[in-house]
């Protein structure tokens, strides 16, 4: 029923900055700070000195201390001309336009609702950027202000798209597509959000029945599959159904494929695999092929194992 | 505490728990705990300490529901009508703001002031209380100050917050003091002269000692020299743990996370003492939530979760017999390393 643990002992080495197996030969190499050496590949600590504010401006993620550039983050250092900067490794979210997210609505405004997208500051879905009721291209009335709460209520859950950003920096998303809209049927994971891959569509579906919604922001919405022709509003948009805060019937097979799946994500992103489509598939046929409980995978020896087998060469 | 969750979170998560083979999101049964790390000696300038964490991944940067726990002893005045030994015992409970950050800092208080008053009522219950509190009878005792602080909060926080005190109550170590006492010299002529402040209070009294016989005479006290940095608090046993039932309809499930917290309408925290093996004693029991419950679904549910406890408390005793064993072994080989 219950079990303890110890925390892990701290290790001694501070200083030093932990690389890739491949990539540390490159980086013990490299012991002269040159203006090749500053490759993207290589991991920085915080206040590890890269180079000297003679050459390099300061960027993101850097200060100056007598002249010279140092990290102030762990993470990746991103060189643009003369601009080297240091995007760390784990952050808050920076939206582009374009990406996919999943959000939780915050707070619900006149004409807005505040989204939660795991970013800096939350983002704004204008209530003219959502798909409302009685045909796609309508003006937003009155009435449409009034009954906001009956679209996206403060907790919701929604999948959007980054539409544009405010002078402040602030995203705005929209929802005004049949693939986005308000989530239902299934749970939510959160992952740091450099671990989402850009991918050629954030929407999978494995074939234990489970879909995915890989949300760039690090939220990642596991959920019963539903077939392409029952999705709503195919035929004439269907508010009732859009809007929905129904679930439907879930058998117990579903229920225990999401909950592997969802442990599967945790434990990848705690051994910091960065998730793709290919890699969560067969990391679910490894855990259906060792035939162990559902919440196995996230035991150390179980987890340790599984990404051995994704990392090995085949 | 409060986290948001969406209608369609909520009625998934209850028709888990309803269904015939429940399953919670993690895969866990519904009897089922997270990992809880759990270590002492923790903070060096406390008489004890603990850190406990529900449900972080060992690998894992952060996450979990993470509380400190550190005792502190005091000397304080034994004030008429607490009788001989004295000795109070005073919890205190802050939350991390980074714990709560969708909180201002007025809920804080309040949430902080009720995880206070839970712990504080309950630990400082007579039945409870440590027979060592006393340096000097009717002068002076030890006030025990337990302190805790919220770092994280990833749901169930009344069973860390117990699970933490205790393990600090259990690795305090009280100084060993011997009281000293004066003793006027035999002769009256050697009197006044050694030590003036005792004859003076002598003289005000009046120079009939009778009175005075059966008043204890100790006045102050010293710390003896001692192998470490004191005796354990007695009666470490006895410190209670608490399970928490996370109550919806028929079914209830134990260490919840936030989103389960968010989705049933009631808990049910019990706080139960082992005296012995076989005995156990209710020390608190409380109502979190809006939910209601019939007194007979009390009873079963009272019935049902001494097991639990029972099973909390074996598993902490050991993990805490551990941790003695582990920092024991850790001195030893540093002075093995140094001579």
């Amino acid at each position: 029923m219950i079990s303890f643990a110890s925390f892990p002992t701290q290790t001694q080495n501070y200083g030093i900055t932990k690389h890739h197996p491949d990539v540390q030969d490159d980086v013990n190499m490299d012991i002269v700070f040159d203006e090749e050496d500053l490759s993207s590949k290589r991991l920085t600590c915080p206040g590890e000195v890269l180079t000297s504010s003679q050459t390099f401006m300061r960027g993101h993620g850097t200060y100056v201390v007598d002249e010279e550039v140092i990290s102030s983050v762990a993470g990746t250092i991103e060189k643009v001309n003369k601009l080297i900067s240091v995007r760390a490794v784990r952050t808050r979210y920076n939206p582009e336009v374009g990406d996919l997210i999943v959000g939780r609505i915050a707070e619900v405004q006149p004409k807005r609702w505040k989204v939660d997208a795991n970013s800096r500051q939350d983002a704004v879905l204008m209530l003219s950027s959502v798909n409302l009721p009685g045909g796609v291209q309508r003006r937003k009335l009155e009435s449409d202000e009034l009954q906001m709460r009956t679209f996206f209520e403060e907790g919701d859950l929604l999948v959007a798209e980054v539409q544009a950003f405010f002078a402040d920096g602030a995203m705005s998303i929209h929802t005004r597509s049949l693939k986005y809209g308000k989530l239902r049927n299934g749970q939510l994971v959160v992952v740091p959000p450099v671990l989402i891959r850009r991918l050629k569509s954030h929407f999978v579906t494995l074939p234990c029945g489970v879909d995915l919604i890989l949300g760039l922001n690090g939220y990642i919405w596991v959920s019963k599959h539903v077939k392409d022709n029952e999705q709503e509003g195919e035929e004439g948009f269907d508010a009732e159904a859009v809007y929905s805060n129904r679930n439907d019937a879930i058998d117990d097979a579903t229920r225990s494929a999401i909950a592997r799946v969802s442990n599967i994500i945790r434990t990848l992103a705690t051994y910091f695999v960065p998730l793709t489509d290919a890699v969560l598939l067969e990391a679910y046929e490894w855990c259906v092929e060792q035939e162990g409980g559902v919440a196995d995978v996230l035991q150390q020896d179980v987890g340790e194992a599984l990404v051995a087998a994704l990392n090995a060469p085949r | 505490m409060m986290a948001s969750i969406s209608k369609s979170e909520k009625a998934y998560i209850q028709a888990s728990l309803l269904s015939s083979n429940p399953l919670r999101a993690d895969g866990r049964g519904l009897h089922d705990y997270r990992t809880v790390s759990l270590e002492t000696g923790v903070a060096p300038l406390a008489n004890g300490s603990a850190r406990v964490n529900f449900g972080k991944a060992v690998d894992e940067g952060g996450g979990g529901t993470e509380v400190l726990a550190a005792t502190k002893l005091e000397i304080e005045d034994v004030k008429p009508g607490e009788g001989e030994e004295g000795g109070r015992i005073v919890c205190t409970v802050t939350c991390s703001p980074a714990a709560y950050p969708q909180l201002s800092s007025n809920a804080l208080d309040e949430l902080q002031y009720d995880y206070t008053t839970i712990l504080h009522q309950t630990l400082s219950h007579p039945s409870l209380h440590p027979t060592d509190l006393g340096i000097i009878p009717y002068k002076k005792s030890w006030l025990l100050n337990v302190d805790l602080v919220v770092l994280s909060d990833a749901g169930n926080i009344y069973d860390a917050l117990f699970m933490s005190a205790r393990a600090a109550l259990w690795d305090t170590k009280v100084p060993v003091t011997r009281a000293v006492q004066y003793v006027p010299p035999q002769s009256d002529g050697a009197r006044g002269k050694t030590d003036t402040e005792d004859t003076m209070e002598v003289e005000g009294v009046g120079s009939s000692s009778l009175d005075t016989r059966h008043m204890p005479t100790a006045s102050d006290f010293e710390l003896s020299d001692y192998w470490d940095e004191g005796a354990p608090l007695s009666g470490r046993e006895k410190w209670p743990v608490c399970v928490t039932l996370n109550i919806h309809s028929t079914a209830y499930f134990l260490d919840a996370t936030l989103l389960e917290e968010a989705s049933i309408p009631l808990k049910l925290l019990v706080v139960y003492t082992f005296t012995s093996p076989t005995s156990s004693s209710i020390q608190a029991l409380r109502l979190v939530g809006p939910g209601e419950l019939q007194l007979p679904q009390i009873e079963k549910l009272l019935q049902e979760s001494e097991p639990f406890a029972r099973q909390l408390h074996t598993a902490l005793n050991t993990k805490l017999k551990d941790e003695d064993i582990r920092r024991n072994q850790k001195a030893r080989d540093r002075f093995a390393l140094r001579s």
